[in-house]
């Protein structure tokens, strides 16, 4: 698969587990990741940069995706960062480690999710 | 030389005084009445890019006069930006030209055989006059010049002998009138193709970007969109389709894939628009158009185009390149494309815009579902932010005329609807434009009692914090918003990007992107400028409060900065 289709692939994937309200359980063999230390990566290696730091996404030279709950199942997460679909760096292990990864992982998966725009009255305008 | 400019209605002379212009200064003061009132500034850049966004709301240009040499080597960027934006300003410049006549020193400094060579790449036109008759003739033909699209700025060399010295001849010189060029449209043969091109599609789609250039433009696209039923992707370079019109499809850009005909009008980057690129070691791209599919182009920008400065992107294949104005020529079109609609087609496309409306419903509830998280969050985050001002100002009469590198929650969330709403970008993205652009914008809002509020980031704010210094002196109203993310962040962004390419530590990044320790009280420099400020604002709980606070100040006619510590994005 080449990298446009896999950009097709995950994005279809993207949508289809947004759609589903970000409940689809995680994988069963995701690993065990350490999120405090996950966290202090995220904010150190410049995940926050361009995803923010409530895992809300941004922009970089596109939009750059909400990891926040994150619907990702573990290998797809650790797919983009080793070898990415997009502009989004990739990440060799010298850089981040497996061990890295499954604790941003871990921390991105609990951040808090979207929630109800109708409970926020100036959303509503 | 004041009678020409007031003869063309210009408004205002944006200056940093300099004595290589002093005779025209002191003849605007005197002679004209302050009539083009003088705007003072602090800086050559602060003065073009205030006529930029001036002209961008108001749309007419008012002028500019920097010194010889030197001050407008000060303004080279803005005028960039302008040209790249398809703006019109009027600069002029002092000069003295004869060799005998310069004093000692800095008048050689100040002085060039031939001025404008340093703009002449980004204006569309320059000269330096020999004599007044021949600076009436020059003034009005580039003022005609600049306000015919493709708009852009122009320049003038004005001769000190000329500003200075006694008129032999008062009597013997004249005032050319000015008739205004009326914006071609495309060839009426060309615009039946595209009509049809346009009728006979299964999913046409409109794309935009520098299109509508009077209140009309606006009201032009609309008409055309509903009429076919058809989704409008607009790069926003103006206020070309309301932000909630269900056709408005800006942020479902994967529509471009399933046009099978493309009508591109106005286009500053169509290529970029219609094609996938990635930013990797190996630069690809590909086209996000799908197979077969026909592009209609629709504008005046390649109409003039200069070699060295690379502004107009990547060559695009097309299949029916009309050259005409946008906005002039949406009518014709508008009426071609009805003339071809029978009654089988008209429920076909009534299909299709129910089907648009919904997924637009759907994009905007998105929009409001992605903006809830992190929503008490410290940093503020951006869509947060954005919230919280449109909260307090969409019962005004309000103008948003600038925004930070890519924060699109205000078209993701706000009501867009008017033709003043918003005013586009910078053009060249030279940092600097917002802070005084908006100032100008503001200008232009102020005789219509408009609420004008701008997002600027706080890289952009430190080029040139004394824009506020000109807000408070002239008293200009407007609510700005300083997105402090404390970094250039964009290029913290890449430099992330860049050690992560190259496998190496990404967690220094900061070196030489970030404007911490100290953090710049932004607040605290708009008071000292003589403008309100509050800020930093941290928690989002204060941030509602210090708004109110802000309003309160500008509906007095000042302006007021918000410092909002933000996320980055």
């Amino acid at each position: 698969m080449n990298r446009f289709e896999r950009i097709a692939v995950t994005a279809f994937a993207v949508t289809a587990l947004c759609a589903s309200g970000f409940t689809i359980a995680q994988a069963q063999d995701a690993p065990q990741g350490d999120a405090a230390n996950g966290k202090r990566i995220y904010l150190a290696d410049g995940c926050f940069t361009c995803h923010g730091r409530s895992g809300q996404g941004g922009a970089y030279n596109g939009p750059a995706p909400i990891l926040a709950h994150t619907a990702l199942p573990f290998d797809g997460f650790k797919g983009e960062l080793r070898d990415p679909a997009n502009d989004m760096p990739a990440y060799s292990d010298a850089v981040l480690s497996d061990k890295d990864i499954a604790d941003i992982y871990a921390f991105v998966e609990l951040l808090p999710g979207p929630r109800s725009s109708k409970d926020i009255s100036i959303l509503n305008n | 030389m004041t009678d020409v400019l007031n003869s063309l209605g210009i408004e205002y002379l944006a200056i940093n005084c300099a004595s290589s212009y002093r005779g025209l200064h002191e003849a605007v003061i005197n002679h004209g009445g302050n009539k083009p009132e003088i705007i003072t500034c602090v800086h050559e850049d602060i003065a073009v890019h205030l006529a930029q966004g001036y002209a961008k709301i108001e749309g007419k240009p008012i002028a500019m006069a920097c010194h010889g040499v030197v001050g407008l080597q000060h303004a080279t960027m803005a005028m960039y930006n302008a040209w790249c934006d398809r703006v019109p300003v009027l600069v002029m410049g002092g000069n003295i030209m004869e060799a005998d006549k310069r004093g000692p020193g800095a008048e050689w400094a100040h002085s060039a055989v031939d001025i404008g060579e340093i703009v002449r790449e980004f204006t569309k036109w320059d000269d330096q006059p020999a004599s007044l008759q021949h600076f009436a003739e020059s003034a009005v033909r580039a003022y005609k010049i600049a306000t015919t699209p493709p708009m852009g700025p122009v320049f003038l060399a004005l001769d000190a002998e000329l500003q200075e010295n006694p008129i032999p001849d008062p009597e013997g010189l004249r005032i050319p009138k000015l008739a205004p060029v009326i914006p071609p449209q495309g060839d009426s043969g060309a615009i039946a193709e595209a009509a049809r091109m346009l009728v006979e599609a299964q999913n046409p789609v409109i794309i935009c970007d520098r299109l509508a250039r009077t209140p009309a433009g606006m009201a032009n696209l609309v008409d055309l969109a509903e009429t076919l039923q058809c989704g409008v992707i607009d790069n926003v370079g103006r206020m070309n389709f309301p932000s909630r019109h269900p056709l408005n499809q800006s942020f479902r850009r994967g529509l471009i894939g399933h046009a099978d005909v493309i009508l591109a009008i106005e286009m500053n980057d169509l290529w970029g628009t219609v094609n996938a690129f990635s930013d990797r070691i190996v630069r690809r791209s590909r086209p996000a158009t799908k197979s077969g599919a026909k592009i209609i182009t629709l504008g005046v920008r390649d109409l003039y185009l200069k070699s060295n400065y690379q502004d107009f992107g990547r060559f695009q294949d097309v299949d029916l390149d009309i050259a005409g104005d946008g906005e002039a020529s949406l009518p014709p079109l508008t009426e071609a494309v009805k003339r071809l609609i029978d009654g089988g087609r008209k429920a076909a496309f009534d299909a299709r815009g129910k089907k648009l409306a919904a997924a637009h419903l759907a994009m905007v509830e998105q929009s409001k579902t992605d903006a809830t998280i992190g929503w008490d969050s410290s940093p503020i985050t951006t869509a947060r932010m954005c919230a919280e001002v449109y909260a307090q100002i969409k019962d005004e009469d309000w103008s948003v005329v600038g925004t930070t590198i890519r924060l699109s929650w205000p078209h993701r969330l706000w009501d867009f609807k008017r033709p003043y709403q918003w005013n586009g970008v910078s053009g060249g993205g030279g940092v600097s434009y917002n802070l005084p652009a908006s100032l100008g914008a503001a200008l232009a809002n102020k005789k219509h009692s408009r609420f004008t509020v701008a997002f600027g980031g706080d890289g952009d704010f430190m080029f040139n914090p004394g824009t506020l210094w000109t807000a408070a002196h002239h008293k200009i109203p407007m609510l700005y918003i300083v997105q402090n993310n404390r970094a250039y962040h964009q290029e913290y962004m890449y430099l992330v990007a860049m050690a992560a390419r190259h496998g190496r530590g990404v967690d220094k990044m900061d070196i030489g992107t970030t404007l911490k320790d100290p953090n710049i009280d932004y607040a605290t420099v708009a008071r000292g400028m003589g403008v309100y400020g509050e800020g930093p604002i941290t928690d989002p709980k204060d941030l509602a409060p210090a708004l109110a606070r802000a309003i309160a100040v500008v509906k007095t006619g000042e302006t007021a900065v918000v410092d909002v510590v933000t996320d980055p994005r």
